[in-house]
């Protein structure tokens, strides 16, 4: 009888041990040491992290990493909300049609994403180089091939797919501001200028806090969209920290070295992560 | 009944009532259960099939290759003799992921597959602290006493040990339309790169065409346009000990004929070498020559652009005016046998029938257009009467029995995948005229000491 309660209540433990804890922890202990994924591990201590701070290609994704995640939160976050409020906008027609059309990025394949911006992005047969021929005159434009316009086109990529998905959280949080609220501002004397700094800001905060940390949290550890657009080339250029991680555990056998740079990552996103959280205040009372 | 506040802190139940776990208790409970899970997923029986019908799992990320084995598997031809009737079981999927799950499965005491295709980017993964030996079957008792005939061990050689056998040549070869070539006036029998090179500068001034391409694609695509003019030149990027052999005269040779090349329009500069970019250069006529792989005809050719049929035709590639091969190779697919396999002799015997036999090279050839591996098989009539209608009609054994004569040996390292991300960017400046090649060579083996870590 005084077991049932434990009974019911373990499977959520044993799979959360199971799948969570042991991987966390074996990750954790695995980053002390040298495994080529075969045989048994050799314990190197602090080496792996050591080697990881002083390796060029780290700092290279890291930086990368910061860029992505830096205009992200600074473009898609204010873009998405602008577009809310578009389509928030009283009197808008076909409004389900706009809010499927900008959740569509989010479902369609990232595969298919990536073969379609490659096609629009090559230099010589691409639709935007070709465009800008036809309008400009010019359009030999390195896209994919040259460091600073391969990481454009992969913000643009991320700016893309986020954008209209982090919309629908806003319009959503829009859609539940009172009327009231306006009305009373618009009879104190407030334009919609006003009325945006006053009340809808105000009142969007807890799901713009929501929202700013999972954004912040999938950039930071954003792979797909840099891996399957540009590998992480030219060189290095557009490489991930995610993607550092995967090429030195899939690319080159060094899971030691992949799992250090694993719980860094995991260190650096926690604790920007419950920084944000702290400093937007999410969870706490009013 | 028994509510929380009747417990004792201590977790003792009162008399006559089953205690309550602790808290301890229920952890170790948990930890215990996980054990044991884990436990389970290592079972697996060791028992060696040696005669009889057996399923042989088959791994690849090539349908074509299943054919060719299935065939290979139901040709009593084939077969006769043999104490096994095998048939395949496939597991398809992308070629490094199949490693992946191969490492995983030896790890976790699990059969992994009885037959695997590894593509040969994919083959220095293994090349690491002996993990080839632990996981796949020697096979130079198979090539010992052929060791002559058998076509491009090396990639797949480990510490003197053959681990997989090559399913194709790849020989790679110069395609060109014999159409535009007459059209421009170019000579198709042209002996050197420099003849070349210069024709090209006045095809791309005339016309925009380009007669070769290089890739300014991911740094593997790039690094592959420059191994497989390196390895026609006659370097190699490792030793046959492992070493970087980058910092060569036959390496500033060829980069320098690429910064030539790109420079006068001659080579064209595709990001995907075998996708989009390169069908449409096919497509509208700008590329009207290439050095690819002779599988680069089923695969580049016919795929992107069917209506060309008729007017295109192969060569052996021009020599460099230095030195070197008039082929190469680039790409390939090797066949290992999963050492703890218990289906591992049958494995061996389909193997060796279908790769190391005419009548298995016949039918691979037949199933996937897999050139042979077997070099006297050059010279057998009926490989030699083969005709391409495609090629309109050209007997491309003529060819390739030339080229494989010929072939480079490449070697592999097991950090070859920090060499070609060393080299990828420099590349490109030596294509945009930014770096030339002794710059190149000489960031790139910076590069490699970092990626290695090995940089002071």
């Amino acid at each position: 009888m005084t077991r049932a309660p434990y009974l019911f209540i373990s499977p959520f433990f044993v799979l959360y041990a199971l799948f969570m804890l042991v991987p966390i922890l074996v990750g954790i202990a695995l980053s002390f040491t040298e495994w080529t994924g075969l045989g048994t591990p050799v314990w190197v201590g602090f080496r792996n992290y050591t080697e990881l701070f002083r390796d060029p290609s780290f700092w290279t994704a890291l930086g990368n990493t910061a860029i992505y995640t830096v205009v992200t939160m600074a473009v898609v976050l204010p873009l998405s909300l602008f577009l809310a409020m578009a389509i928030n906008a009283r009197g808008l027609r076909l409004r389900d049609m706009f809010r499927a059309v900008f959740f569509i990025p989010v479902v369609v394949s990232p595969i298919v994403i990536a073969l379609v911006f490659g096609l629009f992005f090559d230099q010589q047969y691409g639709l935007v180089n070709a465009l800008l021929r036809a309008v400009f005159g010019f359009g030999g434009i390195e896209w994919l091939t040259s460091p600073a316009w391969a990481k454009v086109v992969v913000i643009i990529l991320v700016l893309w797919r986020w954008t209209g998905y982090l919309t629908i959280f806003f319009l959503a949080g829009l859609q539940n501001i009172p009327r009231e609220l306006y009305e009373a501002a618009s009879l104190d004397g407030a334009g919609d200028i006003r009325s945006f700094w006053h009340v809808t800001l105000p009142q969007m905060k807890p799901i713009s806090a929501f929202i700013a940390v999972t954004v912040l949290v999938s950039t930071a550890q954003i792979f797909e969209e840099p891996f399957l657009l540009t590998r992480g080339g030219p060189g290095e250029a557009t490489m991930s920290i995610a993607q550092f991680i995967y090429r030195a555990g899939f690319e080159r056998q060094e899971f030691g070295y992949a799992a250090a740079g694993g719980v860094v990552m995991f260190l650096a996103v926690f604790v920007i992560g419950r920084m944000l959280y702290t400093s937007l205040g999410i969870g706490k009372a009013k | 009944m028994s509510t929380r506040s009747a417990t004792p802190a201590t977790g003792r139940a009162p008399a006559g009532e089953r205690p309550l776990p602790t808290r301890r208790a229920f952890l170790a409970g948990l930890g215990a259960v996980g054990a044991l899970a884990l436990a389970g997923c290592g079972a697996r029986s060791a028992t060696q099939v040696t005669s009889g019908a057996v399923e042989l799992g088959l791994w690849t990320h090539d349908p074509g290759y299943v054919t060719a084995f299935q065939n290979a598997a139901a040709s009593d031809a084939l077969m006769r003799g043999s104490a096994f009737a095998p048939r395949i079981a496939p597991v398809s999927a992308n070629g490094g992921d199949l490693v992946t799950r191969t490492i995983t499965q030896a790890v976790a005491g699990n059969e992994g597959p009885d037959l695997l295709g590894i593509i040969i980017s994919e083959f220095p993964r293994v090349m690491k602290s002996q993990m080839a030996e632990n996981l796949f079957v020697d096979l130079g008792g198979l090539v010992t006493d052929i060791d002559d005939e058998v076509l491009r061990t090396a990639p797949y050689t480990r510490d003197g040990t053959v681990y997989a056998l090559e399913s194709d040549a790849s020989i790679s070869v110069f395609f060109y339309r014999e159409d535009e070539f007459a059209r421009l006036g170019i000579d198709p029998g042209m002996e050197t790169w420099d003849e070349y090179l210069e024709a090209g500068a006045m095809a791309f001034e005339r016309t925009g065409q380009a007669i070769g391409s290089v890739s300014n694609g991911d740094n593997t695509s790039i690094f592959n346009s420059y191994l497989q003019f390196l390895l026609q030149r006659g370097g190699s990027p490792f030793s046959e000990t492992g070493e970087l052999t980058i910092d060569t005269d036959e390496s500033v040779e060829v980069l320098e004929f690429i910064r030539r090349g790109v420079d006068s329009g001659s080579l064209m500069v595709i990001g995907d070498p075998y996708g989009a970019a390169a069908a449409s250069a096919l497509q509208s006529g700008t590329l009207i020559a290439t050095v690819m792989p002779s599988w680069y005809n089923l695969y580049g050719l016919q795929a992107n652009a069917p209506d060309q049929a008729g007017r295109w035709r192969m060569r052996t590639i021009p020599r460099f005016g230095a030195g070197g091969h008039i082929a190469s190779n680039l790409g390939g697919t090797g066949f290992a046998i999963g050492l703890d396999s218990p289906r591992a002799e049958a494995a061996l015997d389909l193997l060796r029938r279908t790769y190391l036999t005419k009548e298995g090279q016949l039918l691979r050839y037949q199933a996937g257009g897999y050139l042979p591996t077997l070099a006297s098989l050059y010279e057998d009539p009926d490989f030699v009467g083969i005709e391409d209608e495609f090629l309109g009609g050209q007997r491309v054994f003529d060819v390739f029995r030339e080229a494989a004569r010929d072939i480079p040996v490449f070697y592999q390292s097991e950090t070859m995948q920090q060499l070609s991300a060393a080299m990828g960017a420099p590349l490109l400046d030596v294509y945009s005229g930014r770096m030339n090649a002794a710059q190149a060579i000489r960031a790139t083996t910076e590069g490699y000491l970092q990626q290695t870590r090995q940089a002071v």
